[in-house]
């Protein structure tokens, strides 16, 4: 019974939010002090499909194949920087914990404004890849943060065992490594991929605007007082990190998206 | 700590490199048919505020469709959420010695970006001469000639004209205030229902020229010879007013509205009776798209409303300066600025003279629906003041900071 | 947690940490040294070395200085006590009631995807003056018009920022708690129970000891994160005065070229701020426990 009434308390306060953007974005008037909507209709929505289409669908791609590419780069680094850290001892290994996560903490507004005049004279500003590198700084550190503690309880005397067995590096590596640290991979890959998908102010220096990803778009589309139409976007905003969690969910099972803000 | 200093030292050589070299390009304006030829298959970047889904379906509706259609050219449109963002970009730019292949080639710009673009060379230019269309304006016109003061002389070119007009709800105010005066008296008697955007917001910031104009008693002595003790003692009158009005605002002035479009909302939802807008049909607009009452109207005050043009400009560094020269010249061509004018499209007014234009063109400018809540074209064009000079506005705009609202 | 450390060798620690540490070095560390040279003025492009103080001191005498940084604090601290604490709730009653209830899990999930930007729209419109609280209100008569209804958005207490967050975080805060409480399994408290413990004192001698860590870790972020936020209080802050991360970057986009340097400063100050508050609670924490106090 008491499970019961916290599972409620939780849903309501989780969906509460929600409520405003989609009767906003269906809503054609809507004028004070009505509770809901005096008139229905699809205008902001056929705004979203027709007129803002091409750009919300630039906008979502840009921002899926940044996180997707962030992600990557972030695991194939931070995979084996998460392994030394969580498995060997070695001198000066603190230090370079505090290093390596240290950019957890601290802001992606300062970095991004320092590099900015350096990534324009580099050619990097204003480019994919541009971006790509000013996200690492925030979700590499996450990732190492969290494959760190995957290899913290992990016995690398079955990797011995296979090796001894015959078994080529790369097979010890996805045959016996991979499968036990999958789930902190996801975890991790979820981490950065959210980070970087929902990142506005770094992109923004660093991107110059040409790089129009989702933030960059709503942020433009807030500052307008059309509310059915700003609520339509916010809701095609948050479908694509919803729908990765649904998929994830069913690997993670009760785990948890443990650690990700 | 070795490798570290060793990367430092590499970052510092890169750095070394790039500045050393110059990238001093003398530039030369295209001539028209040089310009439409090399436009075919740009893509032109277009940095625009992407506030209003009517300006956005506009430039990515009708325009995009044209001007593939027409030209080979395709508009990107950019939405940025300040313009004055992408002017800073640009200045960061030319601080790091990009000269070519920069990516904004069109830019949605007046006034003080203007001003700063024009004397920090950050504009490619004069290309406005060029373009064919520009017949159809009267250059003559000071709004046209000067923007904000500040001489045009052919670096940006002209897009629509604005006027300032007072919104408020018939349903609720039945004879709204028709002067400056009366607007403070009706404020005064009515406390918390009225507000203005915090400037430097744009809209704001021209409220507060209202006031100027209104508390230093002339418009015209600031088109042209002023002491800096006239301005001084002006700007303190106006500062002294709007202090005095503070109380009475929404919220007693402790906030405002950070736009012009908050404080929509907020007089969409009752809040405050008045809004404001820079664009003559953005209530006929909003009326269309649901977002005001069918019985919102507008009104300009007796003593006039602050008018301007808004133009469109090409960065120095641009990458696609021929197909950027060609949309600015398509944004005057008659079907452009009609379309633009449609109130069920923008509703943004022409910057093309009507008695210029080819008569059939003239007429359909004069069928074109009015919305529901927009002045006549006389009523509008008789009670049109000048912009102050850029320089006076942000004299203003940081004064306006610092004593009301800081209160020092 | 880490078991007995193994032994690797300089090859092989050069081999996995090398990439990481490489790309951290430059674009983290070479990011804020280049932003500390610009906020300095050190113009190593045309070779002339001139350090100037001028654009920091700028920023400190700045009369603004001190409400920006008050209300920045302000913000991330109470945001992250009232998260934590209703976070401690929540994950010992899920610990206790729902362990195993994926669909409470799922659930408390969906913020951890939705990003500020989105949440801060929604509250936009729920507690905007003319926001659907307002119009409940006074739909049912409680309030005369919506200017009665009180001022939650763009106002002296940032309750609509305080909101997001606390709406955002916990669910972060309390994974974090959770991830260690599910190990723990009720045992313990039991244990207390037998000692005739009340709850409270059971509370304070077993179960904080041991989430403990993990709860100062979420915080931690949970505090820096929302201390160098720029998204939530640009849209919902007051006029004036603005949090630290506003200020710095209107003045980072001012077209004013001078005010730029300032930006950067100001930039380097949150970092700063950050990670000298960060070290001074874990300094404190150090020394609490040299004293016996346990935390």
């Amino acid at each position: 019974m008491r499970g019961k009434t916290l599972l409620l308390c939780v849903l309501v306060s989780v969906t509460l939010p929600f409520l405003p953007l989609l009767l906003w974005s269906v809503a054609d008037k809507w004028f004070y002090p009505a509770l809901f909507p005096q008139a229905f209709g699809t205008r902001a929505w056929s705004y979203v499909f027709t007129t803002a289409g091409s750009q919300i669908l630039d906008g979502l791609f840009t921002s899926f194949s940044l996180a997707l590419m962030t992600t990557i780069v972030s695991l194939l680094l931070g995979v084996p920087a998460g392994r030394a850290l969580g498995l060997y001892d070695f001198p000066g290994k603190k230090l370079t914990m505090l290093f390596l996560t240290l950019p957890i903490i601290v802001p992606p507004l300062s970095v991004s404004m320092g590099l900015h005049l350096w990534f324009i004279r580099l050619e990097l500003a204003e480019t994919f890849f541009g971006i790509v590198l000013i996200h690492l700084t925030f979700c590499l550190p996450y990732t190492i943060f969290v494959i760190r503690g995957v290899f913290s309880n992990y016995n690398p005397d079955f990797e011995a065992q296979a090796r001894s067995l015959g078994a080529p590096p790369l097979t010890v590596i996805f045959r016996v490594m991979f499968p036990v640290i999958l789930p902190g991979i996801i975890v991790a890959a979820l981490f950065s991929f959210l980070l970087s998908w929902s990142q506005y102010l770094s992109t923004l220096i660093i991107g110059g605007g040409k790089m129009l990803t989702l933030p960059i778009l709503l942020f433009s589309l807030i500052g307008s007082g059309d509310r059915p139409v700003a609520a339509a976007v916010s809701l095609v905003f948050i479908l694509p990190a919803f729908l990765a969690l649904l998929g994830s969910a069913h690997y993670l099972g009760r785990t948890g998206l443990k650690g990700i803000r | 700590m070795i490798s570290f200093l060793k990367l430092t030292a590499t970052i510092s050589l890169f750095i070394l490199f790039f500045c050393s070299q110059s990238f001093a390009d003398e530039q030369k304006t295209l001539s028209w048919d040089e310009a439409v030829k090399t436009a075919k298959g740009q893509t032109v970047d277009w940095y625009m505020w992407g506030g209003s889904p009517a300006v956005n379906k506009y430039v990515n509706g009708f325009l995009a469709k044209n001007l593939r259609e027409k030209y080979g050219i395709t508009l990107r449109q950019v939405p940025v959420k300040d313009i004055a963002e992408v002017v800073s970009k640009l200045v960061v730019e030319k601080q790091a010695g990009k000269e070519s292949g920069g990516n904004v080639d069109l830019m949605w710009i007046n006034g003080e970006n203007f001003r700063t673009c024009k004397s920090n060379n950050l504009l490619y230019g004069p290309f406005a001469d060029v373009l064919p269309n520009i017949k159809y304006v009267d250059r003559t016109n000071p709004t046209v000639a000067n923007d904000f003061g500040t001489p045009v002389e052919n670096m940006e070119s002209p897009w629509g004209s604005a006027q300032v007009v007072m919104i408020y709800d018939s349903a609720r105010i039945s004879r709204p205030p028709q002067s400056i005066p009366a607007l403070i008296e009706w404020i005064h008697s009515n406390p918390g229902r009225f507000t203005y955007p915090a400037p430097p917001d744009f809209t704001g910031s021209v409220f507060i020229r209202h006031f100027f104009y209104h508390a230093s008693g002339s418009v015209d002595k600031w088109q042209g010879k002023y002491t800096e003790e006239d301005l001084r003692q002006a700007a303190d009158a106006t500062y002294a007013q709007l202090l005095q009005l503070k109380p009475f605002l929404w919220q007693k002035g402790a906030t405002y509205p950070e736009s012009p479009v908050r404080m929509n909302t907020l007089f969409a939802d009752g809040v405050i009776d008045f809004s404001f807008s820079y664009h003559q049909g953005e209530a006929s607009r909003n009326i269309l798209d649901g977002l005001f009452p069918e019985s919102v109207r507008t009104y300009v005050f007796e003593e006039g409303t602050i008018g301007n043009t808004h133009f469109v400009t090409i960065p120095y560094n641009a990458k696609d300066k021929a197909a950027a020269i060609v949309v600015a010249n398509y944004l005057l061509s008659p079907e452009a600025q009609l379309v633009k004018a449609d109130p069920g499209m923008w509703g943004d007014f022409p910057v093309v003279n009507l008695d210029r234009l080819p008569k059939e063109w003239h007429q359909k400018f004069l069928e074109l629906p009015r919305g529901k809540a927009t002045l006549t074209d006389r009523e509008l064009q008789a009670h049109q003041l000048p912009e102050l000079p850029s320089k006076i506005l942000i004299h203003l705009e940081k004064g306006w900071q610092k004593h009301v609202l800081k209160g020092r | 947690m880490s078991g007995p450390g193994r032994k690797a060798s300089l090859h092989q620690l050069v081999y996995l940490l090398g990439p990481a540490l490489t790309i951290i070095l430059l674009l983290f560390g070479g990011g804020l040294l280049l932003g500390l040279f610009q906020a300095l003025d050190v113009s190593s492009a045309t070779g002339m070395k001139s350090i100037t103080f001028d654009h920091f001191r700028t920023v400190f005498t700045d009369p603004d200085f001190a409400g920006s940084i008050a209300l920045t604090l302000y913000i991330s601290l109470t945001s992250t006590l009232l998260a934590a604490s209703i976070s401690i709730v929540l994950a010992l009653a899920i610990a206790h009631w729902a362990a195993n209830n994926r669909i409470v899990n799922f659930i408390l999930q969906i913020p951890l995807t939705v990003p500020h930007l989105v949440i801060a729209i929604s509250f936009l419109l729920l507690l905007s003056p003319g926001g659907i609280f307002s119009r409940f209100f006074s739909f049912f008569g409680m309030i005369p018009s919506p200017s009665a209804f009180p001022l939650l958005v763009n106002d002296d207490y940032g309750v609509s920022i305080l909101v997001v967050y606390v709406w955002k975080e916990i669910p972060f805060i309390t994974f974090m708690l959770l991830s260690v409480l599910k190990n723990l399994g009720p045992e313990l408290s039991e244990v207390g129970a037998t000692l005739n413990g009340s709850r409270l004192q059971r509370f304070r001698y077993i179960t904080l000891p041991i989430i403990g860590p993990s709860l100062g870790a979420a915080c931690l972020i949970v505090f820096a994160f929302t201390f160098g936020a720029f998204e939530v209080p640009y849209l919902l802050g007051k006029t004036y005065p603005v949090s630290l991360p506003v200020w710095a970057y209107k003045n980072y986009s001012d077209i004013d070229l001078l005010a730029r340097p300032e930006g950067i400063a100001i930039g380097l100050i949150i970092a700063a701020t950050i990670t000298v508050s960060i070290t001074l609670s874990q300094v404190l924490i150090q020394f609490a426990r040299k004293r016996g106090v346990i935390i």
